[in-house]
């Protein structure tokens, strides 16, 4: 990236986050909630890219780790432990779950770990449902409360929407910290090769795991997040459609961009509640829209982005060439 | 030119129109109306449908047209959360739905802050001991069916050990709580306690299970598709022991799909399309004829929402959201004076309702009602 390029992504990632910090104090309840969850599942989503888009590891499974985070935070709150605490241990939990799940990654890939990945998935449904003295079965938990802090109450969907955003702006640095770190060349790496990664000194079953259990923990983050947020959980939201659902986050984004998962989520969210204009058929409109955007462009909406930038950089590389040979030609004559 | 004028006439109409609209009654329902409660949520919703067309014809509620809209909740607790969110934005006179127990719990807080009354769905017996004051049903809660279901295991079927199947989601396991806890405060004994998955195909082991507990009676609380599936496998093992259900078990779609294996089966019946009601019957034929087929209970339980909508209004004699609620509470609606509720219906002070109930026994492929449970109250 030149200097000029690397200002312009810097001006522009500020005016998006004043933007997302005060354009929302004009909104109603509602579109407080719905950017809510946009930035939850976008901190799902974030993790699953590592997972998937960095490391290339297929997983769903992430719909889990947001139940296992959402069921974390919910039963610590309601039991009158702060949310901070909860969202530590929403962290640690997945963190570990991941990690363990991470082992068959290490025999299996491709669609053999997504079926072992689905798998967990249903048996995390099936804990959620069936160990009712811990999660309170299939009535779920109601009235998880909202935390207070500095001495301000978040109840209100403004505040509240602020500390989702809150973390979001954490998990965002942190990651882009990551990808930048050796450990993020390393991911790419056994993403790409694993064998020349390998061969390269990179302990690829330690990156695998770590890919696992990082990806797994921002879903457990992001889990301790939905749980104050919609106030009331229940095991049916953390199914397999879940993790479908984030899968199709990462990939329609753009999977391996580092802002894949932003634009992503926001399709996923978003747009099903800005096409409700069309009443009963906004689900297929919604459906349609998807796959002609995937048949398009395979590789996401940052692909195009990419594609063009790419093409761009092409024809201005192949004009400097073009005058280079011109004045080349031009000596020659002379 | 032209193109200005049109645009002025255009906002000239929006401005009519909003200010017309502004006399209307917004009524916002949230409903499943995708996901795995789709059935229930379009039954819901096109019941409101039919009631809103029926007074609309009629005249509307003390003159005003009722308007309303419909939100699809997905059948997602976090979705409906959305929906009412958007729905309360715009203050809506009423809220109606969602249908799952699952959602209530979670968008009943937000409507309940708002100050506007919900009318919904959901069965689970806990929903109306939250102390939500705003909160009404339009069937009976589990804890106010399954006592009188206990009852009549005890004193006409003579049950002195029950074997209870039941589906294991919030429908199937509440329902399985009360009857369990009815049955034990009768001094009836439940030998066996036996859970099923929704969708299940194969109920092969689970009648095995009942035909080993010895039980006397058993008590089959499942959706309706797999109600038949179980009442086939009763017959193919040739298991006789006499079967009572809630609702499910005797329904028209159950019958037609289990055939002869259905007769037998009994049940209490709250609302059905085959209660032995004249009005109940008429309100079938106008479904049918508008959708083309027969609504299952959530069709007939959203047109009563909208009849105790209406009820509830004409008590007031005045548009006043706030009162509703109040009005609802403690109110009588009687078919006589208001048709369209199809059978009398009380409201006590927590939302739960009151009204006739049937024992109904399947006989050569036909719903016989063997019992008219009256009103509790």
């Amino acid at each position: 990236m030149t200097r000029a390029q690397r200002l312009l992504v810097g001006a522009g990632g500020a005016v998006v986050l004043a933007a997302l910090i005060v354009a929302p104090i004009s909104l109603g309840r509602y579109g407080l909630y719905v950017l809510s969850q946009w930035t939850v599942m976008t901190i799902a989503a974030i993790g699953l890219n590592l997972t998937l888009g960095y490391a290339g590891q297929v997983s769903l499974a992430q719909g889990a780790f947001v139940g296992i985070g959402a069921y974390a935070a919910a039963i610590l709150t309601s039991h009158g432990y702060p949310l901070a605490l909860a969202i530590v241990v929403a962290l640690a939990l997945s963190f570990v779950v991941g990690w363990l799940l991470g082992y068959p990654a290490l025999r299996v890939q491709h669609h053999y770990l997504a079926f072992v990945t689905l798998a967990f998935s249903t048996l995390a449904f099936l804990v959620f449902r069936n160990e009712e003295w811990l999660t309170g079965g299939i009535y779920g938990i109601s009235g998880v409360p909202r935390p207070t802090l500095f001495g301000f109450s978040t109840n209100k969907p403004l505040p509240f929407y602020y500390v989702c955003l809150s973390g979001l702006a954490i998990v965002t640095l942190a990651f882009w910290g990551l990808v930048r770190s050796p450990w993020g060349r390393a991911f790419l790496a056994l993403r790409e090769n694993p064998l020349r990664a390998a061969s390269l000194g990179v302990d690829t079953r330690r990156y695998t795991l770590m890919a696992f259990a990082i990806g797994s923990a921002l879903g457990g983050f992001a889990g301790a997040l939905y749980a104050p947020l919609t106030q009331f959980i229940d095991p049916t939201p953390f199914t397999l459609a879940l993790s479908l659902n984030l899968l199709m986050m990462v990939i329609i984004g753009g999977s391996g961009f580092f802002f894949g998962p932003f634009v992503g989520a926001m399709i996923a969210v978003l747009l099903p509640e800005w096409l409700r204009f069309a009443d009963r058929y906004y689900l297929i409109f919604y459906a349609v829209l998807v796959m002609l955007l995937l048949i398009y462009s395979p590789s996401g909406v940052l692909g195009i982005l990419d594609r063009y930038l790419r093409s761009r950089n092409a024809r201005a590389a192949s004009a400097m060439r073009a005058s280079a040979q011109a004045g080349l030609s031009d000596e020659a004559v002379r | 030119m032209r193109m200005i004028a049109a645009a002025g006439l255009g906002l000239l109409a929006l401005a009519f129109a909003t200010s017309s609209r502004a006399q209307d009654i917004q009524i916002a329902d949230v409903a499943e109306l995708s996901g795995g409660g789709a059935t229930v949520g379009t039954n819901w919703k096109n019941g409101i449908d039919l009631a809103v067309e029926e007074i609309n014809a009629a005249g509307g509620i003390l003159g005003h047209t009722i308007v309303v809209t419909h939100a699809d909740s997905q059948s997602n607790p976090g979705v409906a959360r959305a929906q009412v969110q958007k729905a309360l934005d715009s203050n809506p006179y009423v809220l109606l739905g969602p249908g799952y127990s699952g959602s209530v719990k979670a968008t009943a807080p937000l409507a309940a802050d708002a100050g506007v009354t919900q009318i919904m769905g959901g069965e689970a017996a806990e929903l109306t001991r939250m102390g939500d004051k705003f909160l009404f049903r339009t069937s009976f809660g589990q804890q106010s069916t399954m006592p009188k279901v206990a009852k009549y295991m005890a004193d006409e079927m003579k049950a002195k050990a029950v074997a209870v199947v039941w589906v294991n989601n919030d429908f199937g396991k509440g329902g399985r709580e009360a009857i369990e806890k009815a049955l034990k405060d009768l001094g009836v004994e439940v030998v066996a306690d036996i859970s099923t998955e929704a969708g299940q195909v194969d109920f092969a082991a689970d009648v095995e299970k009942v035909k080993a507990s010895n039980a006397d009676a058993a008590f089959v609380y499942l959706n309706e598709d797999e109600s038949a599936r179980i009442l086939k496998e009763f017959k193919r093992q040739n298991v006789t022991v006499p079967l009572m259900g809630e609702t499910t078990l005797v329904g028209q779609k159950v019958i037609e799909l289990a055939g002869d294996a259905a007769n037998g089966a009994r049940a209490h019946v709250g609302l059905t399309t085959d209660a032995p009601v004249d009005a109940v019957h008429a309100f079938r034929d106008r479904f049918v004829k508008k959708y083309n087929y027969v609504p299952d209970h959530n069709g007939l339980k959203g047109y009563l929402a909208i009849q105790m909508v209406k009820a509830a209004t004409e008590k007031m004699g005045k548009l006043d959201p706030k009162g509703i609620a109040d009005a609802l509470r403690g109110l009588t609606i009687k078919a006589a004076d208001d048709p369209g509720i199809l059978m009398d219906v009380s409201f006590d002070e927590n939302g739960d309702i009151d009204r006739e109930g049937f024992l109904v026994e399947v006989v050569d492929g036909k719903q016989v009602i063997k019992q008219i449970l009256p009103k509790l109250h």
